[in-house]
């Protein structure tokens, strides 16, 4: 099921879910097991498959209090390497009590590398996070974080409008001065984007929100990341993963919106040359 | 305490004796300069023994009129501010401003409905506050509960662009509107009563407060050095009080965005991640500020965010 029907759906059921009292208010983490929005949720995403106790195969890394509803910096990494024999081939990160709750699905391969995504997701409420692994056998694997956010759920959209001519804007940002070829380097990918919520109270319902519906990111013609997305995710939305570089090759972004307008960046590393920006 | 303010602290007095209004209760105004009287709001979070009374609100008198800035952050708090208003004059009130989208700003404003006052505010606030009323009133109802009944907003009637100026007259005392560039928030605006000298400055100017940033931390760097040099002989916050003379009191402030800024800087150029700077940068700040947990870490956040892209 893609990110799009996930969406369709579940903003149907959600309305129903709505009428549920909100979570702001609790005081102690309600048990994950007993949550009242998981069920049509996971019954959406994942039928009747089982779903067993993730902490060996994933963990989602966040602040508990989260310090701004709009900007939550979320990190999910994997407990086990990327081989041939069994790897992570996507995982699903859920804000369960957003209105569309399938914030990401992030797709790999066995060549990953190091299986870790860095991201910032809006809250509309307190909320249970979870990140669902299926491995190549099909299985599947579930972390779960509980999520208040701090001063209130009052952070829907971005501070201010960003020009029309800066959405796209692209950054790569690196954590190393310079790579070597085959060690996993660490890179952001930054992107200029409103990232609209259909659900903002002015949203006028019969255009279509704009919001970053793709990323895929390549490194000399090979698929690092591809992620569909979600206006869970903070305006200008930022990914942080490894990739693993050669001695020289061009790592590059592709970004679509909801609008369908693509957006490339591009940047070429070379081993032992010092980063662009880096 | 002039006269003026001694009839007012008594009349309310003796209406919470009377046990009507309970949100007239303490609600004091003090006329800072001739015909601009001032209530200043609690420090304190939003709870229902304070029932949204945040903000600094008030209003200025002319001869022919008066405009009120600011209603407060619930309807109670907006009825208390007109009940305070008409002991003052019984003037019409023309011209209700806004000066910003916050809700402790802005949710009072069913109190003045009757009133079929102008509503004026900066351009972009229409759109910003559409687009967060739904969380914002949900945040409103989960902290006061029932004294949130009532909240609301009113549609604008005059707005101002940005970077332009309005005046508006009372009648023997002109008001000088401007609409600022991105800083606190993307829709800031401040009033300058001629006669006096008075600068309405809504939250661009937070005194003991945390200052918050929901807009732009550069852009209220720039607006904050743009503001000082009004020639100003009188001042309203948007939270907190003081004595100092402006533009000194703007220096606290200005040395918090500064420092974040400063040290956010540093810590990108050190690659920490968002979550790490979060948790290195101004903390020793904290002695200087009320409601330092509930906005600063906020505040690295909403830099880093903005500071990342340079
Ligand atoms: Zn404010």
């Amino acid at each position: 099921m893609s990110i799009e029907q996930i969406r369709q759906a579940m903003v149907a059921a959600m309305f129903a879910l709505l009428a549920l009292p909100g979570l702001c208010n609790e005081k102690a983490e309600p048990d994950p097991a007993r949550s009242q929005y998981w069920p049509p949720i996971r019954q959406m995403m994942f039928g009747e498959r089982p779903i067993e106790d993730g902490r060996d195969v994933l963990r989602i890394y966040l602040n508990t209090r989260a310090d701004d509803a709009s900007t939550v910096p979320v990190a999910v990494k994997a407990q086990i390497d990327q081989s041939d024999g069994r790897y992570i081939k996507t995982v699903f990160l859920i804000v369960e009590r957003n209105p569309s709750p399938a914030a990401g699905v992030f797709h790999f391969t066995p060549d990953s590398g190091r299986v870790q995504v860095e991201t910032r997701l809006r809250f509309e409420d307190f909320s249970f996070v979870r990140a669902v692994a299926e491995l190549n056998d099909g299985k599947l694997y579930e972390a779960t974080r509980w999520v208040k956010a701090a001063g209130g759920c009052s952070a829907p959209g971005g501070k201010f409008r960003i020009p029309e001519n800066m959405i796209g804007q692209m950054k790569f940002k690196f954590w190393d001065d310079t790579v070597e070829a085959a060690k996993p380097a660490l890179v952001q990918l930054m992107i200029r984007h409103p990232n609209e919520s259909a659900l903002a109270a002015d949203f006028d319902p019969t255009r279509t929100p704009r919001f970053v519906r793709s990323v895929k990111v390549s490194y000399a013609g090979k698929t690092v990341l591809t992620a569909d997305v979600d206006f869970s995710l903070s305006d200008n939305p930022s990914f942080r993963f490894f990739f693993v570089p050669g001695q020289q090759g061009e790592l590059e972004a592709v970004v679509e919106d909801t609008h369908d307008k693509v957006y490339v960046h591009r940047a070429t590393i070379v081993e032992g040359v010092p980063l662009p920006g880096g | 305490m002039g006269f003026n303010n001694q009839r007012i602290a008594l009349a309310a007095l003796l209406l919470a004796l009377a046990g009507g209004l309970a949100q007239a209760q303490g609600f004091s105004l003090r006329e800072v300069a001739p015909g601009n009287f001032v209530h200043v709001g609690s420090l304190e979070e939003r709870s229902p023994a304070n029932g949204g009374d945040q903000a600094n609100v008030g209003f200025i008198v002319g001869s022919r009129c008066v405009a009120v800035i600011d209603v407060g952050g619930s309807l109670p708090v907006g009825q208390s501010l007109r009940a305070a208003l008409r002991r003052v004059t019984d003037k019409p009130v023309c011209y209700v401003i806004l000066t910003h989208m916050h809700p402790d700003h802005v949710f009072g404003a069913e109190a003045f409905r009757a009133e079929g006052a102008e509503v004026v505010s900066h351009g972009n606030l229409p759109a910003a506050l559409a687009q967060r009323l739904r969380t914002y009133l949900g945040a409103l109802r989960r902290d006061l509960g029932d004294l949130a009944d009532g909240a609301g907003i009113a549609p604008v009637t005059i707005a101002v662009d940005v970077d332009q100026e309005r005046v508006l007259d009372l009648g023997e005392r002109r008001l000088r509107l401007r609409a600022w560039p991105v800083a606190h928030t993307d829709n800031d605006l401040t009033v300058l009563d001629e006669a006096t000298g008075t600068l309405w400055l809504g939250d661009l100017l937070f005194v003991d407060h945390t200052p918050v940033v929901d807009g732009s931390i550069t852009g209220f760097l720039k607006v904050m050095d743009a503001l000082a040099a009004i020639p100003a002989r009188a001042f309203v916050p948007g939270h907190g009080w003081t004595a100092t003379a402006w533009p000194a009191a703007l220096a606290p402030q200005r040395d918090y965005l500064a420092m974040v800024v400063r040290d956010t800087r540093a810590a990108l150029r050190a690659r920490r991640t968002m979550e790490e700077a979060v948790d290195t940068v101004g903390a020793s700040a904290a002695p200087n500020w009320t409601n330092f947990d509930a906005f600063h870490r906020r505040n690295v956040t909403a830099a880093y965010a903005e500071l990342e892209w340079e």
